[in-house]
């Protein structure tokens, strides 16, 4: 008796302990869905709040910098989610698992932290749940904007190909007319000679042959011939040997498929963010990899690519390696020149382009103008100085214009004195 | 007679072929004339000729290297720039000190930090001038996160809404600076006193409806 009383006893208590148990865990649950506020006003002020803080990084139904966030609230207790979005570094650092995990699944990228309110939590909340249940949009833009760049390309090609195409045909007709016209020769001079009323030079024309050999053999071709001869090739020495040590046109192939077109033609990114030494100093400097990374931290891949970039993996290998990439010199002045970017970039206000051509065109770099004496000299005898908002040239400038009505060039200035550029 | 003219014809071809091959296309950066003034003697920064046979033909060098080789055996990666040693310190006219918050301390420094350069209008449009040249592409012309590189790159804020709208000057200079987050740090590319120049015009933007 005494036994079974215990044991009816313990028997209670266990059952007791396990119904709280699983009420618990089942109000937990029903805590982070009910008790998210269904009202249109509350879900709406919810989403403004996302929009200005969330959206950048988050959508309910995939995955941006953060994870969607459809079911969230089914998938995390109210309580965390209250105080992961407060402060996520705070719960992290907490060691959490499921933060722990979700941290390091998404490479350490941080979530800031919100100074909100519970009920502010609540109403971004809302917002979702009310997102969640509306289920995904269906109109897939990006699909249709990547469907439209595919198709432009074979659209291209075709064009050239349709040239091409008109070309041959016009080949053709032009040959086609010549057979005609030899076979109505032909017909002619046979029908005029079965006429044969003619007189004697008639005769001779009739009977004239056209002979390649005869007129190859002639003083006059034969000068014309060594006349044209003799200026093609005295042309292109001349021309050939005005390019010695001009490298115009040099457009070596670089360690990294770096392309201008894209990063500052398409993409728009001024030259000063990379060439950072161009309004401070002599050099304009080449970026070094953790400038890459500033934008490459986050892009690996093309926009539509599924596999990452071999090109960019170059740039984590240097990283990780410590090695310096060795990009090719293009631009090269020889030893006994000097040239300063800043003095004509940031003094003088001249554009890239005035020196270095449309980069933002090109593929590859090309040295597009010919550095030479010449081409330096010839700017500074035309072009005006810069003077405006600049103290340092105004007693100059007076006393010039004292003296000359022609405005100030960088002559004047000592732009052409040996020294200047050579030392 | 002929054969003679067609021979010399040739000739004259191949003369010309060398002649016009002096120009520089591609990989091939041309024909120099007096080379050794080209090539620089002492080492030169951005540009490093690593193979030693390279000018062996005209070399006058003790060690027999070529004439051209240029590279700083003596550097790490052989590399003929040199970084600072350690600890440099940086003297610009204004004295001012480099930058030792470190890059967690965000809310420090957006506590402590204030701008050395008043909110005139001169300083706002040369903020203007390097915010277009360092942040316009990620935070776009008018801060709303959707400059072209932004929208490839993603979760770029927009300044003048939520909680970036509250964010104290110093803090600014420090996400410059340091960077934060998803942003790198831009320390390196613009200077101490550009960077203030960008938060006076970040604040005008931040501030707008
Ligand atoms: C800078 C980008 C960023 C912003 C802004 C941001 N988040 Fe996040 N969020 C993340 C990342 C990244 C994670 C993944 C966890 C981690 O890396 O810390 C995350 C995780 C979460 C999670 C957990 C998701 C899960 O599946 O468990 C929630 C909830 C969340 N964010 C809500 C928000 C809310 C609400 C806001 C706006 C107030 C917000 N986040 C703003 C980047 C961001
Ligand atoms: C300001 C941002 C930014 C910086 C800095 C930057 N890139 Fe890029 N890069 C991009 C963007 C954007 C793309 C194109 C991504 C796309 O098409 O969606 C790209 C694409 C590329 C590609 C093309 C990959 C391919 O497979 O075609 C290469 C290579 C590349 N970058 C190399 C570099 C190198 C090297 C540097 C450093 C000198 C650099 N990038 C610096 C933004 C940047
Ligand atoms: C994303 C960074 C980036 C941007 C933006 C950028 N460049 Fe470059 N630039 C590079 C890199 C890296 C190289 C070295 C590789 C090469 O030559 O292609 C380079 C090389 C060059 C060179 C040749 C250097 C030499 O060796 O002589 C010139 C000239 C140049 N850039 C001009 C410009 C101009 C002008 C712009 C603006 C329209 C610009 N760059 C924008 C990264 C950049
Ligand atoms: C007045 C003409 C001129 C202008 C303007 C100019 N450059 Fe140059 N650039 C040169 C010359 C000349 C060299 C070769 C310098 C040398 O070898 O010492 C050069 C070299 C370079 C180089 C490679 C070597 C180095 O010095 O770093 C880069 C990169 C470059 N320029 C970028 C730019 C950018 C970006 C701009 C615009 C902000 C620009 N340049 C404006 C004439 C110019
Ligand atoms: C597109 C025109 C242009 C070209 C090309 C050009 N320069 Fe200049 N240069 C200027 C201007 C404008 C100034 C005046 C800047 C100023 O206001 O101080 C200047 C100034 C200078 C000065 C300083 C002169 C002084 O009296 O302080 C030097 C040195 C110089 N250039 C060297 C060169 C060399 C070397 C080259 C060729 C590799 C070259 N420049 C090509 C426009 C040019
Ligand atoms: C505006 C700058 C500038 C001024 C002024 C200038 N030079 Fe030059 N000079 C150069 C540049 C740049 C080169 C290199 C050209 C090249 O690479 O083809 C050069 C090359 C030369 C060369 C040829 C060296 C060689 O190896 O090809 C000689 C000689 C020369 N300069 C003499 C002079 C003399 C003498 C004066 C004064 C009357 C003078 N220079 C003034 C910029 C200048
Ligand atoms: C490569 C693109 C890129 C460039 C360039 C860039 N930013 Fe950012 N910026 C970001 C991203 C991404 C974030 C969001 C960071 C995060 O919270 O993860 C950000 C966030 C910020 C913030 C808010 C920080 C916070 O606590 O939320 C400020 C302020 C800021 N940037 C200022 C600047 C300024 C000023 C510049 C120009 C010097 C600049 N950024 C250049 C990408 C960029």
């Amino acid at each position: 008796m005494k036994v079974s009383s215990c044991c009816w006893r313990l028997t209670s208590l266990a059952f007791t302990l396990l119904f709280l148990l699983i009420s618990n865990i089942s109000f937990a649950q029903e805590a982070g869905d009910s008790e998210i506020p269904s009202d249109e006003s509350v879900i709406s002020s919810g989403e403004t709040l996302f929009n200005n803080n969330c959206r950048v990084c988050h959508a309910v139904h995939e995955q941006v910098v953060g994870p969607a966030l459809n079911e969230v609230y089914v998938r995390r207790p109210l309580p965390w989610l209250q105080e992961f979005i407060k402060n996520s570094q705070k719960v992290i650092q907490g060691g959490d698992e499921y933060a722990v995990n979700l941290y390091n699944q998404f490479n350490k990228t941080e979530m800031p932290s919100f100074d909100f309110s519970n009920e502010e939590v609540l109403s971004i909340l809302a917002y979702v749940k009310s997102e969640t249940e509306k289920g995904p949009a269906v109109a897939q833009t990006t699909d249709a904007a990547g469907g439209e760049g595919v198709a432009a390309q074979p659209g291209s090609t075709v064009d050239s190909g349709f040239v091409t195409a008109i070309l041959i045909a016009l080949l053709v007709v032009l040959v086609l007319i010549l057979v005609v016209l030899g076979i109505l020769i032909s017909v002619v001079t046979k029908y005029i000679k079965q006429k044969s009323e003619l007189n004697e030079t008639d005769q001779e024309i009739v009977d004239q042959k056209f002979s390649l050999i005869k007129l190859a053999k002639s003083p006059g071709f034969i000068w014309i011939v060594t006349f044209v001869f003799t200026a093609i090739v005295l042309k292109t020495v001349i021309d050939g040997l005005l390019t010695v040590g001009v490298q115009a046109g040099y457009a070596p192939t670089q360690p990294i498929a770096f392309s201008h077109k894209l990063h500052a033609g398409d993409f728009e990114i001024d030259c000063n963010y990379c060439h950072t030494g161009v309004r401070i100093s002599k050099n304009a400097n080449i970026p070094s990899p953790n400038i890459c990374m500033n934008c490459h931290s986050g892009i690996n891949k093309v926009t539509g690519a599924t596999e990452s970039s071999k090109e960019i993996q170059k740039i984590y290998d240097a990283i990780e390696n410590n090695e310096p990439i060795r990009w090719v010199r293009v631009h090269n002045l020889p030893d006994l020149a000097y040239f300063n970017h800043s003095q004509h970039v940031k003094v003088g206000g001249i554009e890239c382009q005035t020196c270095h051509g449309p980069v933002e065109t090109m593929e590859v770099v090309q040295q597009s103008t010919s550095l030479t004496m010449g081409w330096c000299i010839d700017c500074h005898r035309k072009t005006e100085i810069n003077s405006q908002g600049n103290e340092y040239y105004d007693k100059l400038v007076e006393l010039h214009s004292e003296t000359s009505k022609d405005p100030m060039v960088v002559e004047d200035i000592g732009g052409l004195e040996c020294a200047k550029c050579h030392y | 007679m002929l054969r003679n003219n067609i021979i010399s014809a040739i000739v004259i071809l191949v003369i010309v072929q060398i002649f016009s091959s002096c120009r520089a296309k591609d990989d091939h950066p041309g024909v120099e004339y007096a080379p050794n003034m080209y090539h620089s003697v002492p080492y030169e920064g951005l540009s490093q000729i690593t193979d030693e046979s390279e000018g062996k033909w005209l070399s006058s060098r003790i060690d027999e290297k070529g004439e051209y080789f240029n590279t700083n055996v003596n550097n790490p990666h052989n590399m003929n720039m040199r970084e600072p040693v350690p600890g440099t310190v940086k003297r610009t006219e204004d004295g001012y000190l480099p930058y030792r918050i470190p890059k967690d301390s965000v809310e420090l420094a957006g506590r402590i930090l204030t701008n050395p350069l008043d909110s005139t209008t001169e300083v706002i449009n040369q903020g203007k001038e390097l915010y277009a040249r360092f942040c316009v592409h990620c935070h776009g012309e008018n801060g709303q996160g959707d400059g072209k590189v932004g929208v490839v790159f993603k979760g770029v804020p927009p300044y003048n809404v939520g909680r970036v709208k509250d964010l104290s000057e110093g803090y600014v200079f420090h996400v410059i600076t340091m960077g934060k987050g998803r942003m790198g740090a831009h320390g390196s590319q613009v200077s101490y006193e550009d960077r203030w120049k960008i938060v006076r015009y970040v604040q005008t933007l931040q501030n707008q409806n």
